[in-house]
């Protein structure tokens, strides 16, 4: 085995070598904050919509967003049901409401999700578990990963919402985003009515006979993308049925408006390249001295009859070796941080296989540049000027 | 301008540098011209070089500073190339070859510099080795370094790095790694500068000595008066050009006080 020289010349120097990957760390930690609270963003757009318990969703046309509160006559999910494949329809009632904190007596904006209790819309265990109680009069459940803006979020909490009393008879998890406001209530169709079918002058008046996103459940086994060209053809155009899933779905639908409506992308993206560019410069720093460190050892090395290519392998090896063990470390305060930042925003911060390879693969990248910039100094070396210095 | 017959004996060389016949030549050096920079600035540094060094010579080269040494060890080391003239290292013209080959041409010499040059970062061994890693024998390179080292005398010192030795052994294991790949020619600048005068006196007995085992020639620029006896020819270069070319013994008496004249004292 050649000797090790790129590994053995960067950790000769303890501190200097836990300087350099506490540098490759801090880049690395820059990359995934901002990538992280990018992905957050968009991805905490999309978490209710990720639980519909359903393949095809049904809204209004005009409803571009979940922020449009437009809604479509009803009967559109019983004509729907007739078709083939078509197991069940829920109807889903959203609007926002003001909830007064029970202990400042501030209101702040919610969201309240409402369906019948008996249809598992949201099933997750927690919802599914207070079917029963849900259909009290002025009951609701409430987001546990809501904003503390709201007060305590648990059982047991009896305030108002929209100026009528409720009573908090239990939690979930599911997390804020933009069109939430502070967080999401959930209740049965029936309180929903309660409180929204007449609000005032000033408000909409909601009743059963429209709804705000209809969820199809299919039966097993059944085509999703031939049904919705059926069902397509056969509604009238007031509604609009989208694949829930897939590139052309809803939940896709609206991840693609937020990221091309909002500065969300330019501003994170942004940021994450200064985090990159802050990289280079540190790696540039830590390679370039090593080079001038060592500058009549590697002309040493080229009088005896080293080539060019070999001194290139030292420096993008060192390179390398301190992408690898900074992204380490890096990635475990990220880690860390991201469940931080989860707990205080509510938004959805997850790390996945394919955001750890692609910044990875950036931090990698940012290693090969200084590296490149950095091996120049190397090859223009010229090993007989080691003589008589 | 390449291939000049060899001829067995150059003109310029008196009687000190005419070796027994048949002797090999390791460096033949004819009508060598060198400049340095280009246009308005170019300057001419080296002016008609003809020299001949035989197979086991060891040859020192002085001459004052600025007179050209280092930038011709630096050609016949096939760190420069050189343009005009004939320069024949080891059988083969280095007049017009390409980068590519000088480096080709720099595996079979052994280069000692004034500084060690040392990785501190490997030990003894692993510097030696990084020199037997160029031969591509990475199976027995942990032996090779551990003999040279113990040939130099520094078989107990074999995994320690450079800041553990002292100046006169890093410089011992400099030269086992000049050595290493047993070169035919070994070109040394100042090996001993750096050195106090016993280290200094033990470097060169080893280079002189390993010299002697292995049949390789040896071109040393130095100033150290203290080891001029172990040469066998003695090249003095002033301004580029060669000036003399004789024994230790007429050069100790060429430069010794009695001949001072008031030119020496002109800088």
């Amino acid at each position: 085995m050649p000797t090790p020289l790129a590994l053995l010349n960067l950790i000769h120097d303890r501190k200097k070598f836990l300087t350099s990957l506490a540098g490759v760390s801090f880049a690395v930690l820059l990359m995934f904050l901002f990538t992280g609270f990018q992905n957050a963003l968009y991805d905490s757009q999309t978490q209710l919509l990720e639980q519909f318990n359903g393949d095809i969703v049904i809204i209004n046309r005009l409803k571009e967003n979940m922020f449009v509160p437009r809604s479509f006559a009803r009967r559109r999910l019983y004509q729907a049901q007739a078709f083939d494949g078509v197991e069940a329809a829920y109807a889903v009632y959203t609007s926002d409401a003001r909830w007064k904190n029970p202990e400042t007596k501030a209101t702040r904006p919610v969201r309240v999700i409402a369906y019948n209790p008996a249809d598992p819309v949201l099933p997750m265990a927690e919802v599914l578990a207070y079917q029963r109680q849900l259909t009290l009069p002025n009951t609701a459940l409430i987001d546990r990963r809501a904003r503390a803006e709201l007060g305590p979020r648990e059982a047991g909490v009896v305030t108002e919402l929209a100026d009528r009393q409720i009573q908090i008879i239990g939690t979930f998890a599911l997390g804020t985003d933009f069109a939430a406001g502070n967080g999401n209530l959930i209740m049965s169709d029936q309180n929903f009515l309660r409180y929204f079918a007449d609000r005032g002058p000033e408000e909409d008046e909601r009743s059963f006979a429209t709804a705000d996103i209809g969820v199809l459940k299919l039966a097993p086994g059944t085509d999703v993308d031939r049904l919705v060209q059926t069902l397509r053809q056969h509604l009238p155009q007031d509604v609009l049925v989208l694949p829930k899933d897939g590139p052309e779905g809803f939940i896709r639908r609206e991840r693609t408006y937020w990221e091309e409506n909002t500065n969300i992308g330019f501003v994170f993206s942004l940021l994450t390249a200064m985090g990159f560019v802050v990289g280079i410069i540190l790696v540039y720093q830590i390679l370039y001295t090593d080079v001038a460190d060592h500058w009549s050892e590697y002309a040493t090395l080229k009088a005896m009859g080293y080539g060019n290519g070999f001194l290139f392998g030292v420096v993008i090896q060192e390179a390398m070796i301190l992408s690898v063990l900074g992204f380490i470390p890096g990635f475990l305060i990220s880690a860390l941080f991201y469940n931080l930042a989860a707990g205080v925003t509510g938004l959805l911060f997850v790390m996945t296989l394919g955001r750890i390879v692609n910044l990875y693969i950036a931090t990698f990248m940012m290693c090969l540049i200084s590296g490149t910039i950095a091996v120049r100094k190397v090859q223009r070396t010229d090993p007989a000027e080691v003589f008589g210095l | 301008m390449s291939a000049v017959p060899v001829q067995p004996v150059s003109p310029g060389a008196a009687s000190p540098g005419a070796a027994s016949p048949g002797a090999e030549i390791s460096v033949q050096v004819q009508t060598l011209d060198y400049f340095f920079g280009q246009g308005d600035l170019r300057k001419q540094v080296l002016f008609n070089i003809n020299l001949e060094l035989h197979r086991g010579q060891i040859v020192i080269m002085t001459g004052p500073s600025g007179s050209g040494k280092t930038t011709l060890l630096t050609l016949i080391g096939a760190l420069r190339s050189a343009t005009t003239g004939s320069l024949r290292v080891l059988g083969q013209e280095l007049v017009g070859l390409g980068n590519r080959q000088l480096v080709e041409v720099r595996r079979n010499i052994g280069f000692i510099f004034q500084a060690h040059n040392l990785f501190e970062s490997l030990t003894a061994a692993q510097n030696v080795e990084m020199a037997v890693e160029l031969t591509g024998n990475l199976r027995q390179k942990r032996q090779r370094a551990t003999a040279i080292l113990e040939n130099v005398g520094l078989g107990d010192r074999v995994d320690y790095k450079p800041a553990a030795l002292s100046g006169g052994q890093k410089q011992r294991v400099a030269i086992a790694r000049a050595l290493v790949n047993q070169p035919q020619l070994i070109l040394a600048d100042e090996p001993t500068a750096a050195l106090d005068k016993q280290s200094g006196r033990d470097v060169v007995t080893l280079m002189q000595q390993l010299a002697q085992e292995q049949g390789c020639t040896i071109l040393m620029v130095t100033h150290d008066n203290r080891i001029l006896d172990v040469a066998d020819r003695i090249i003095n270069l002033v301004d580029g050009r060669l000036e003399s070319d004789t024994n230790p013994q007429q050069f100790v008496e060429a430069h010794t006080v009695k001949s001072l004249d008031h030119n020496m004292f002109v800088m």
